[in-house]
């Protein structure tokens, strides 16, 4: 088992200094940070200085190895806008979008497996067939417009919930959290709720066709004929099965939910990684926009590693067949 | 052994589907004595496996049950057959590579099983699986192992443990050796065959070989197309066979003694017919070198309680 982890590692790893590749690519292709940095008045002499003192000169190779280095140690630069450190931008954002992420992410995984298993165990029902049908209009839909229509009616009209903000936060070392106050939670609703309706009906259709097929097996069919109850049957024998590839995709979907935070976090100018990216976009802010790529492209690698480490613990054959060496 | 333990009478099994209703099982009725192991054998799609599927309740929509009655120790079970699932009739499926759950250990499937039909505590229960084990030749040690450490051979032994572990009285086994090497296939029935002689269960074995027919079996039933084509006791049936059918399935088996016949006679041509293109009258007419011109017109049941064929109405009025 440790043999397996510590391979998976290894490749997690390997992966990272791809992303940092590309992350170093942008850091130092895209605009020209001379050009940033002192504008266009700056004289030739000047601006040759800068290069050097920045080590613009330098073999490439040797610049990447650099941005790595200082990436390892949380140093990405100085933002353009405002000259604050980019690794403290992110860092006081980072809560925002996590706590919405992983918030968005149980929505859509508790409500999908759910729904999905209901649709499969009442395949043509009149209910299932509603959830069906009400999740096409779901997925149809862009983000923006789901959220828009949400603050209309929740925020607008009803006046339940905030419709831009975190709400309050309380403070825990560098973190901030909107989980202890009722602002912070009620606050949280529309944005989880825009951000994981995608995710919950991919999941669901997901669960839904998985389950069907898994019923179909002969070791359910199988469990049927020894008697068993249509619990057993369902939750001993087939749920376990369909869990297998819902949560791979599941787990690989938390990525993008983080990804796509970033349209969500406009519509709810939610303070986090997200709006800081578009504003940076905005101004050309390179050393943020960077940073950001790099954050990204680890969680995603991260998840995986997660990803993979629980198929291992769930799937006995996995297991063996990877402590054999095959794939 | 006379005492009849299951009665399917006059049962269908059809499908709807867009080119309209199909029959796949049509005006079936067979008995299953106490004790006996009865043959089902026909070609591929004759209907074997919906014909244990529909005395279980499995069988899987668009298909359904839409005529007929089956009956059990004296009660009508077709309607709510998931009460005698397991611990009354159980069964075996074809390929023992998906008929265990994948993620679960072979022990807590068995001790599943045993706790859903006994007031045992799980201790109790443990022991019993192990005891399974031993009794179908698996080392009760690896109780704890997932399915995929086990051969073909030795996953359907545990499979066979799993059937056999609610008691029932009667097991459905459906090609059980089929899917497996052939150098198992004998070790498996005879396990089985054994196992059930002991407990006085009866074995209904569905399989398209004759020769295991021959081996095996007390009573061998032949269909063909959805409908019972002959029925008896399996010595009768192979030596002396009624039905055309049958003669030509006989006369293609070259391990039975086949010298009381002309073999070069009844050579099957032709393919079972489509559901969607049932012939009229007897299924069987278009291969059938003694059709006669009432065959293609009324279909016959079962003639002299042996065979569906109108060959033998001339037999039972001569006698
Ligand atoms: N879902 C289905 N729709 C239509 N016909 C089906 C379906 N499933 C099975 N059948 C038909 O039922 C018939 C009997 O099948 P089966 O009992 O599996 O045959 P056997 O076990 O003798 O090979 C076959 O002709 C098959 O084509
Ligand atoms: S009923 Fe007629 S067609 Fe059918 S098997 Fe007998 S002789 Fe042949
Ligand atoms: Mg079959």
């Amino acid at each position: 088992m440790l043999i397996i982890i510590l391979r998976r590692l290894g490749q997690s790893i390997l992966v990272l200094f791809l992303v940092a590749l590309i992350s170093f690519l942008i850091f130092r292709f895209v605009g020209n940070p001379v050009d940033n940095l002192m504008g266009q008045e700056a004289t030739l002499l000047q601006r040759a200085a800068l290069e050097e003192a920045l080590g613009l000169n330098d073999p490439l190779y040797k610049q990447y190895f650099n941005f790595v280095w200082r990436a390892i140690h949380f140093d990405f630069g100085n933002s353009y806008r405002g000259a604050l450190p980019v690794a403290e931008l992110i860092a006081s954002r980072l809560p925002a979008t996590l706590e919405l992420a992983l918030t968005s992410a149980i929505f859509a995984l508790v409500f999908g497996v759910i729904t999905g298993i209901y649709t499969a165990i009442k395949r043509g029902g009149f209910i299932a067939n509603l959830i069906l049908s009400t999740s096409l209009i779901g997925v149809s839909l862009p983000t923006f417009l789901i959220g828009v229509l949400l603050i209309w009616l929740f925020a607008v009209e009803l006046r339940w919930l905030p419709s831009f903000g975190r709400g309050e936060v309380v403070t825990l070392g560098w973190w901030t959290t909107g989980f202890l106050t009722i602002s912070g939670l009620k606050s949280l609703i529309l944005p989880s709720i825009t951000l994981g309706l995608y995710q919950l009906t991919l999941i669901m259709r997901l669960t839904r066709s998985e389950m069907l097929e898994v019923l179909r097996q002969d070791y359910v069919r199988f469990a049927k004929a020894l008697g068993l109850s249509n619990k057993q049957v369902h939750f001993n024998h087939a749920l376990p099965n369909t869990l297998v590839p819902v949560i791979t995709i599941a787990g690989l979907q938390l990525g993008s939910i983080v990804a796509f935070a970033i349209i969500t976090e406009s519509v709810f100018q939610w303070p986090g990684v997200g709006l800081l990216f578009i504003n940076a976009v905005y101004f050309v802010d390179i050393p943020v926009m960077s940073a950001y790529l790099l954050l990204v492209g680890v969680l995603f690698v991260f998840i995986n590693l997660l990803v993979d480490l629980l198929y291992l613990a769930i799937d006995p054959r996995l297991r063996d067949s990877q402590l054999n060496g095959e794939r | 052994m006379s005492e009849n333990l299951l009665q399917i009478k006059n049962i269908s099994v059809t499908f709807k589907t867009r080119h309209g209703v199909l029959k796949a099982i049509d005006d079936l009725s067979l008995n299953v004595k106490k004790g006996e192991i009865l043959g089902l054998v026909g070609e591929s799609g004759a209907g074997k496996s919906m014909t244990g599927a529909a005395v279980l309740g499995l069988i899987d929509p668009p298909g359904r049950l839409s005529s007929g009655q089956i009956w059990y120790k004296g009660q009508r079970i077709d309607q709510a057959p998931e009460t005698i699932r397991g611990h009354e009739i159980s069964m075996i499926f074809q390929d023992p590579l998906v008929s265990l759950n994948p993620l679960r250990r072979i022990g807590d499937q068995l001790v599943e099983t045993i706790l859903t039909h006994m007031p045992i505590t799980k201790a109790e229960a443990v022991d019993r699986a192990r005891k399974g084990l031993e009794e179908v030749g698996i080392d009760p040690e690896r109780i704890n192992a997932y399915p995929h450490t086990f051969s073909g051979g030795m996953r359907q032994r545990v499979v066979i443990a799993l059937a056999l572990a609610p008691e029932p009285a009667l097991i459905i086994a459906d090609e059980p050796t089929t899917a497996l090497d052939v150098s198992v296939q004998a070790q498996i029935l005879d396990l089985l065959k054994q196992l059930c002689r002991e407990r006085g269960t009866s074995i209904i074995l569905v399989t398209h070989d004759m020769g295991v027919i021959a081996e095996t079996t007390d009573r061998v039933g032949v269909l063909y197309a959805g409908r019972l084509a002959e029925i008896g006791e399996t010595r009768d049936v192979l030596t002396n066979p009624k039905h055309p059918y049958t003669k030509g399935l006989v006369a293609s088996t070259p391990r039975i003694d086949a010298s009381s016949f002309d073999k070069t006679l009844y050579q099957i041509s032709g393919s079972m017919p489509k559901l969607d293109a049932m012939p009229n009258g007897c299924a069987f007419h278009p291969r059938c070198e003694f059709a006669l011109d009432k065959c293609r017109i009324d279909r016959p049941s079962i003639i002299a309680d042996r065979a569906a064929c109108w060959l033998l109405d001339g037999e039972e009025t001569l006698l």
